[in-house]
C-alpha cells in the first residue's frame, strides 16, 4: 500500500512538475513531422523557427522577453496533430508555425482557432486549411489548386501527351494536389488511369505493372517524396520509360538520392528559386553554418517565424485576434520576399514554377 | 499482365515468408511475439547495403558478381544472428517466468530501441544503392522476369527447404521441437533450454537477415522505420499460415504477397494493406488457428 501511495505522491509531482510555467518568455511552437519517414521535413522546418528564434532573442526578445521554441512532433499523423495542438495551448504558446502535413494543419486548426492562437504553415498547400473562415490561420506557401494548375498547364503545353495516368498517395495533400491537376486536364487528354496507392508501402510494382498496361505517355503523381523515389525507381525497373510530373511535397534532394538515375527527367512544381535574393543568401550562410544545408522548406519556415516575432513585436500583444490582424493587414519582408496574404490568409501572390531533375539536381525551367 | 503480376507476387511473398519464419519459430517455442524481428530484418537490410558498398569499394563486386552477394549474405546474417541472440538475451530471457504480457511489452521496447539506435547510427535519410544485378530480364510467358527476382525466389526456396530438413532431421532440429511441445519436460530429458531458445533467436534471426539483403537488392533502398510495416505484414503472414507453423509460415508469406498483388491490380492499389488483412480476418473467422495450424503439440 504504501508503495502505491509513493508512487502515486511521485506522479503527481511529475504532473505538478510539467504545469509550472515561467511566465517570463514568449513561447512559439513549431510543429511537423519530426520523427517517422518524413521527419526530415518537420526538422527542417524546426531549424527554420530556431534560426529566426536565435536572432530574435540575440537583438533583445520580443516586448522585452525572451522568446522560447517549443518543438511539437505530430509524425504526419493528424490524431498526433491534435494532441501536438493541445500541448501547445496547455503550455500558453502565443503563435505556432506548422503544421507541415495539410491534413495535420487542418485538424489542428480548429484548435488553434478555438484558443485564438495564430498558426502561419509554411508548406501545408491542400486549399481547404485556408477556406474554413479561421482568422488566425495562415499559409506562407501557394496552395494545391495554383500548383495543380500550373503542373496541368505545363503537361498541356509542353509534353503534351495524349494519355495521361493519376496517382495519389490518398493524403489530404497527395489526393487534393492529384484531384486539382484531373480537374484541367480532363477532356483535354485521356486520363487512363486514376487510384490511390499506400504510403511506406515499399512495393508499387502492382500498380506500375497495371499503368504500363494501360500505356500512358505521362503521369503525374500527387505525393510525397519517400513514395515518388520509389515509384520512379520501380517504374524504371519494371521498363516504364515514361516522366513523372508532381508537386511540391517531392522537392527534396532526398527523393534524387531515393530515386538514383531513375529520378532524371522528373517534373516538379515548387516556387521560384530564391537563391538570387541578397535576403536569402544571408539565411543559407547563417543556417548552412549551424545545420547543415537548408531543406525546401526551411525558408519558409523561417519567414514564418519572423512574420510571427514581428506582428508580436509590432502590436505590443500576444493575443492572436490582434496578431492575426496585424498580419493579414501588412507585407512582410521575407527572406525568399515580400509576403502579403489576401483575406483568406494564402499568401497574395505564389508563383509555381516547373523544375526539372537534371544531373542529380532540381533546375527551374525557363 | 497476370504471369507478371505472379512472379511479382511470389517474390514479393517470399521476402515475406522469410521473415514470417522467424516470428513462428519463435512463437513455437516461447508463445511470445517477437516485436523485435522486424526491426533484425531492417539490420539485415542495413548490413546487406553496407556489406555491399565496402565489396564495391574493394572491386570484389566487379570481379565475382555472386561470391560478392553470398559473403553479403553470410555477414549479414552472422550479425543479425548475433542480435537475435542478444535480443534474446537481454530482453526476453530474464523475463522468461514473468507474466505473458511482460516479454510482449518488452519486445516492443526493443523495438522501438533498435529503430532509435539505427536512425541516430545511420541517420534520418533514407540510404540507398544502385542496381547490382541487371534491371533487364528474360521474359517469360509475357512477363519481365528480373534477375534479382530469380535471386529472391530460388534463394528462398533453398533456404526454406534446408530449414525444413534441419527442423525435422537434425538432433538439434528435434530438440526445438521437443522444447516447443513442452519446455519443463524437454529440460528434464536433458536437452539444454537455453541454448535452443538461442539458437531458435538466432535462426530467426538470420533468415530474417537474408530477407533484408534480398530488399535491398529489390528496391535499392534502405531506412530505419522499415522494419514497422514489413514486421506487421510479416506477422500477418505468421498468423495466417497458423501461428507456430513453419510450412504455414512459409504457405502465408507467399499467399500474402500474392493477394497484395493481385488485390492492388484488379481492384485498387488505395486498398492494398486492406486486402491483406481481410483475408487475416476471415482465415480467423473461419479457421481460428491458422491454414496450417493444429490444435496439438507440433508447433515448430
Amino acid at each position: 500500500m504504501k508503495k502505491i501511495l509513493g508512487a502515486v505522491v511521485l506522479m503527481m509531482m511529475v504532473v505538478v512538475g510539467c504545469v509550472r510555467q515561467d511566465e517570463n518568455v514568449v513561447r512559439i511552437g513549431a510543429a511537423g513531422p519530426m520523427t517517422g519517414d518524413q521527419s526530415k521535413m518537420g526538422i527542417d522546418l524546426r531549424n527554420g523557427v530556431e534560426l529566426a528564434v536565435a536572432e530574435w532573442n540575440e537583438k533583445g526578445g520580443v516586448l522585452g522577453k525572451k522568446i522560447q521554441l517549443v518543438p511539437g512532433d505530430d509524425q504526419a499523423d493528424p490524431k498526433q496533430a491534435v494532441s501536438i495542438a493541445n500541448k501547445f495551448i496547455n503550455q500558453k504558446v502565443a503563435a505556432v508555425v506548422g503544421h507541415w502535413n495539410s491534413n495535420c494543419s487542418i485538424n489542428a486548426s480548429t484548435y488553434y482557432h478555438t484558443a485564438n492562437i495564430v498558426a502561419i504553415s509554411p508548406a501545408s498547400t491542400n486549399p481547404r486549411l485556408t477556406q474554413q473562415g479561421y482568422q488566425n490561420i495562415f499559409r506562407v506557401c501557394g496552395t494545391d489548386d495554383q500548383q495543380g494548375g500550373v503542373a496541368a498547364e505545363f503537361v498541356l503545353k509542353t509534353l503534351k501527351p495524349k494519355r495521361v495516368a493519376v496517382i495519389h498517395d490518398n493524403t489530404t495533400y497527395g489526393k487534393g494536389l492529384a484531384d486539382f491537376f484531373k480537374q484541367v486536364i480532363e477532356g483535354k487528354v485521356q486520363v487512363v488511369y486514376y487510384d490511390g496507392i499506400q504510403t511506406k508501402d515499399p512495393d508499387y510494382k502492382a500498380v506500375l505493372t497495371l499503368i504500363r498496361e494501360k500505356k500512358p505517355d505521362v503521369y503525374f503523381f500527387g505525393g510525397v517524396y519517400p513514395e515518388a523515389g520509389r515509384l520512379v525507381r520501380q517504374a524504371k525497373e519494371i521498363g516504364m520509360n515514361i516522366p513523372m510530373v508532381t508537386g511540391d511535397g517531392v522537392y527534396d534532394p532526398t527523393f534524387i538520392s531515393i530515386a538514383g538515375n531513375a529520378a532524371e527527367g522528373t517534373y516538379i512544381t515548387f516556387g521560384k528559386d530564391p537563391s538570387g535574393l541578397p535576403t536569402s543568401k544571408a539565411f543559407n550562410e547563417k543556417y548552412t553554418a549551424k545545420y547543415g544545408a537548408p531543406g525546401p522548406y526551411s525558408i519558409y519556415a523561417y519567414d514564418a517565424a519572423n512574420i510571427i516575432l514581428t506582428a508580436i513585436q509590432e502590436t505590443g500583444k500576444t493575443e492572436g485576434t490582434a496578431v492575426a490582424e496585424f498580419i493579414s493587414k501588412n507585407t512582410f519582408r521575407g527572406a525568399f520576399g515580400d509576403i502579403s496574404f489576401d483575406k483568406n490568409g494564402d499568401v497574395a501572390k505564389a508563383p509555381y514554377v516547373v523544375w526539372k531533375v537534371t544531373n542529380g539536381k532540381f533546375v527551374e525551367m525557363k | 499482365m497476370f504471369t507478371q503480376q505472379l512472379i511479382n507476387g511470389l517474390a514479393l511473398g517470399a521476402v515475406y515468408a522469410l521473415i514470417a519464419l522467424g516470428y513462428t519459430m519463435v512463437y513455437g517455442i516461447l508463445q511470445l511475439i517477437n516485436f523485435a524481428h522486424g526491426e533484425v530484418y531492417m539490420l539485415g537490410a542495413y548490413l546487406g547495403i553496407i556489406v555491399l558498398g565496402v565489396l564495391t569499394y574493394w572491386g570484389l563486386t566487379a570481379y565475382s558478381l555472386g561470391l560478392s552477394l553470398l559473403l553479403t549474405i553470410i555477414v549479414s546474417m552472422a550479425f543479425c544472428a548475433a542480435y537475435g541472440a542478444v535480443i534474446e538475451r537481454v530482453a526476453y530471457r530474464p523475463l522468461r517466468n514473468a507474466a505473458k504480457l511482460t516479454p510482449l511489452i518488452s519486445a516492443v521496447g526493443m523495438s522501438i530501441i533498435l529503430q532509435n539506435f539505427v536512425m541516430l547510427a545511420q541517420g534520418k535519410e533514407y540510404k540507398n544503392m544502385p542496381p547490382m544485378l541487371p534491371t533487364e530480364g528474360f521474359s517469360l510467358f509475357g512477363a519481365n522476369v528480373s534477375p534479382v527476382q530469380v535471386f529472391i525466389l530460388t534463394a528462398s526456396i533453398l533456404i526454406m527447404v534446408a530449414l525444413q530438413l534441419f527442423v525435422s532431421k537434425t538432433k538439434l532440429g528435434k530438440a526445438m521441437r521437443a522444447t516447443s511441445q513442452d519446455r519443463v519436460m524437454a529440460g528434464l530429458v536433458g536437452i539444454n533450454i537455453n541454448q535452443v531458445i538461442s539458437i531458435t533467436f538466432m535462426i530467426g534471426s538470420s533468415l530474417a537477415a537474408v530477407a533484408g539483403v534480398m530488399v535491398t537488392l529489390y528496391y535499392g533502398v534502405v531506412h530505419f522505420f522499415m522494419g514497422y510495416t514489413a514486421g506487421l505484414k510479416a506477422f500477418t503472414a505468421a498468423v495466417l499460415g497458423g501461428i507456430g507453423s513453419i510450412p504455414g509460415a512459409m504457405f502465408g508469406g507467399f499467399l500474402l504477397g500474392l493477394i497484395e498483388n493481385f488485390g492492388a491490380s484488379y481492384i485498387s492499389s488505395a486498398y492494398k494493406d486492406a486486402f491483406a488483412f481481410l483475408v487475416l480476418i476471415i482465415t480467423l473467422i473461419l479457421r481460428p488457428a491458422g491454414l496450417f495450424g493444429q490444435k496439438s503439440m507440433d508447433k515448430v
